[in-house]
């Protein structure tokens, strides 16, 4: 599919039905489970993770387009047949295979259909590290002092950003040196990048599993207390965001 | 997708716009399945032929691309919402009828041929075993792969009508013979023959959307309409395999994910389940559309008996098989509305009737939803008893 426009992003978090979800003749988002409800997608840029219902939603996408309230393009994590069919029919450009969670409502974006690209002016991606240090069945948590830059006294894994010329296990390596004393070799796991959004920042996060031999640690100016927890007693912690996700997918053995 | 020159030309729009719109189409799908190629189809059927379901969008839809593009393959077209010559004894309004007119006329113009059916393949249009088509009806598709043996994925109402401009559907899916393998064994243990469209339902409900390997019954073609209608309909599913007359991919011994076994018990529970009451405004037969011997057999039954009850009948058909048996045409006559081109799903029933019963498996699924209807299911035989005397 070609095209590219430009435009306000509107977001919607949750799976979206054309036929019922969005009304034909003003445009306006009906289906409650959206945040951006009572909005209208008329020149937007429409992002959400998939569409859902009947094949007459393709229609009811061609019907906003007849009646001038179409959106400027639909932004998908996973394009479905109704959908692309629908955009394909109304001249839409569209764009998929995009984490959706991480537009923000009124951010402003460029969609690039041709090329499949989706630009967020204003937002910028930082690649950090994180860390999980696991000792027989407890894992390290580390509270951020009031000397970091950002998330202070919340608890997280050994994490930095990853230098200019980096390799994300090398960052890792040297965090865990730095922060905690240890000199990590092999990681026992690790996952491809988990990305979210804070404000106009897109955080993505380059996770790793250690197996450490001691419990013993000593930390930096970085944090002021750590603990070995069991990994089920990580959601009474305020933790940075992101951790609980990261954790799961690295001590949960049924995920690759 | 790996597409050919001709095709790249097709996509930058050198056989201009409608043919450039529906390469699009092809290749958008082939892509979000994974497709490598496109490949060629001997013929396509088209849904979204009801005023009712597709409204006016889908009315300047067509008009849109008819203004150009014709098929290059046989294409036939599912079911109308109202029938075309008889529409004013439906209790159909003319504004209806002229929306319909103008889906009609541009489906005609694009050279798709008028079969407004669910069942092209009793109307001189069965596909050859191992030939890929283009179907979209979900009672078609199911009966096309599982009975007849061709290849063809549930294709939506615009995608089957580019694949029949373009000649060529994208080759994922049931196109390919890794994903024709039932996964799950459905047995049926003594199902009676009235109940075998409730042996479809449950099967497609068990079944969700692995294809299952039906085991224990034998079927006629017109039960096998039946049946596949309605597990088209419950499962998410446009395949199911059997153990008489196979298709080519149960050929291998199997094991199976799940093994389900459905006897006569569970198809007491489903009929009571889906027999609402007694108290209708419409007995519907015809979901899929009667077949020629299911129209005989049916006026066999009810000659010389009289019309019983104040309640609307409609016996559902196509053109080819109402002209076909004008005999038995007439005896269903005396009993109620033979009605062609059209169905109880695809007809804005909503207009006209609150409560209908049916013997289609099916139907019960699309009466309730679609057709904001209470549905009431009885077997074909009690139909018929309930309105003649």
């Amino acid at each position: 599919m070609g095209g590219s426009a430009r435009g306000k992003a509107m977001v919607c978090p949750a799976p979206l039905s054309f036929l019922g979800g969005v009304d034909p003749s003003s445009g306006k988002i009906l289906d409650p489970d959206c945040a951006v409800h009572g909005s209208t997608v008329r020149g937007k840029i429409l992002c959400f993770p998939y569409g859902r219902g009947s094949t007459v939603g393709s229609y009811a996408i061609y019907q906003l387009r007849l009646n001038g309230k179409a959106p400027a393009a639909i932004v998908n994590r996973s394009a479905e047949p109704i959908i692309a069919t629908g955009a394909i029919m109304s001249d839409i450009p569209m764009v998929d295979n995009v984490d959706t969670s991480l537009i923000m409502n009124g951010d402003s974006v460029v969609v690039e259909a041709s090329s499949g690209t989706v630009e967020l002016k204003g937002v910028r991606e930082r690649h950090v590290v994180t860390s999980i240090l696991r000792n027989g069945a407890k894992m390290l948590l580390l509270r951020r002092s009031e000397e970091v830059g950002s998330y202070q006294r919340q608890w997280a894994g050994v994490s930095g950003f990853i230098e200019e010329g980096e390799t994300d296990i090398y960052a890792a390596r040297r965090e865990i040196a730095e922060e905690v004393g240890l000199i990590a070799t092999k990681p026992t796991k690790h996952i491809s990048p988990e990305s979210f959004r804070n404000g106009d920042t897109v955080w993505t996060v380059h996770a790793f599993l250690f197996d450490v031999a001691t419990r013993r640690i000593s930390t930096d100016w970085e944090h002021d207390e750590y603990k070995w927890i069991r990994p089920d007693e990580l959601a009474q912690y305020n933790t940075v965001p992101g951790l609980g996700v990261v954790a799961k997918r690295l001590l949960d053995e049924s995920i690759p | 997708m790996h597409l050919t020159r001709a095709e790249e030309g097709t996509l930058a729009g050198e056989e201009g716009l409608s043919r450039q719109k529906a390469m699009e189409l092809l290749v958008a799908l082939g892509d979000i399945y994974g497709a490598r190629r496109l490949i060629p189809v001997a013929s396509a059927q088209v849904s979204g032929a009801s005023f009712k379901t597709i409204g006016d969008a889908g009315i300047s839809w067509l008009e849109e691309i008819a203004a150009e593009a014709t098929v290059s393959v046989p294409a036939m077209v599912n079911p109308l919402g109202l029938d075309m010559r008889r529409w004013r004894s439906m209790g159909l309004t003319a504004e209806f009828h002229s929306k319909q007119a103008r889906i009609v006329k541009a489906y005609d113009s694009m050279g798709l041929l008028p079969v407004y059916s669910c069942t092209p393949y009793l109307a001189g249009h069965r596909p050859r075993r191992g030939q890929h088509v283009a179907w979209a009806e979900s009672s078609a598709t199911v009966f096309a792969n599982s009975v007849a043996g061709a290849r063809t994925n549930r294709e939506g109402g615009p995608s089957a009508l580019a694949a029949a401009i373009i000649g060529k559907t994208a080759e994922y899916g049931l196109h390919l013979e890794e994903n024709r393998v039932p996964r799950v064994l459905v047995k049926l243990k003594s199902v009676s023959e009235e109940h075998i469209p409730i042996a479809g339902y449950l099967t497609g409900k068990a079944a969700g959307n692995r294809i299952p390997m039906v085991a224990g019954l034998e079927m006629t073609d017109d039960q096998h309409k039946s049946f596949g209608a309605a597990v088209a309909a419950t499962g998410a599913v446009s395949m199911y395999a059997f153990d008489r007359h196979g298709t080519e991919s149960m050929r291998a011994r199997r094991t199976y994910e799940e093994r389900i076994v459905i006897d006569a018990s569970d198809i007491r529970r489903c009929t009571e389940e889906l027999s609402g009451d007694d108290d209708w405004d419409l007995v519907s037969i015809g979901c899929p559309h009667c077949s020629v011997r299911e129209l005989k057999s049916m006026a066999a039954k009810l000659k010389g008996k009289k019309r019983k009850g104040e309640e609307d009948v409609w016996f559902c058909t196509s053109r080819k098989a109402y002209a076909a048996c004008p005999e038995a045409v007439s005896v269903l006559r005396r009993f109620g509305k033979v009605l062609c081109d059209t169905c109880m799903v695809v007809a804005p029933i909503e207009e006209i009737y609150a409560r209908t019963a049916t013997n289609s498996g099916k139907a019960m699924v699309y009466l309730p939803t679609l057709g904001k209807q209470k549905a009431s299911f009885r077997t074909t035989d009690q139909l018929l008893e309930a309105i003649s005397r």
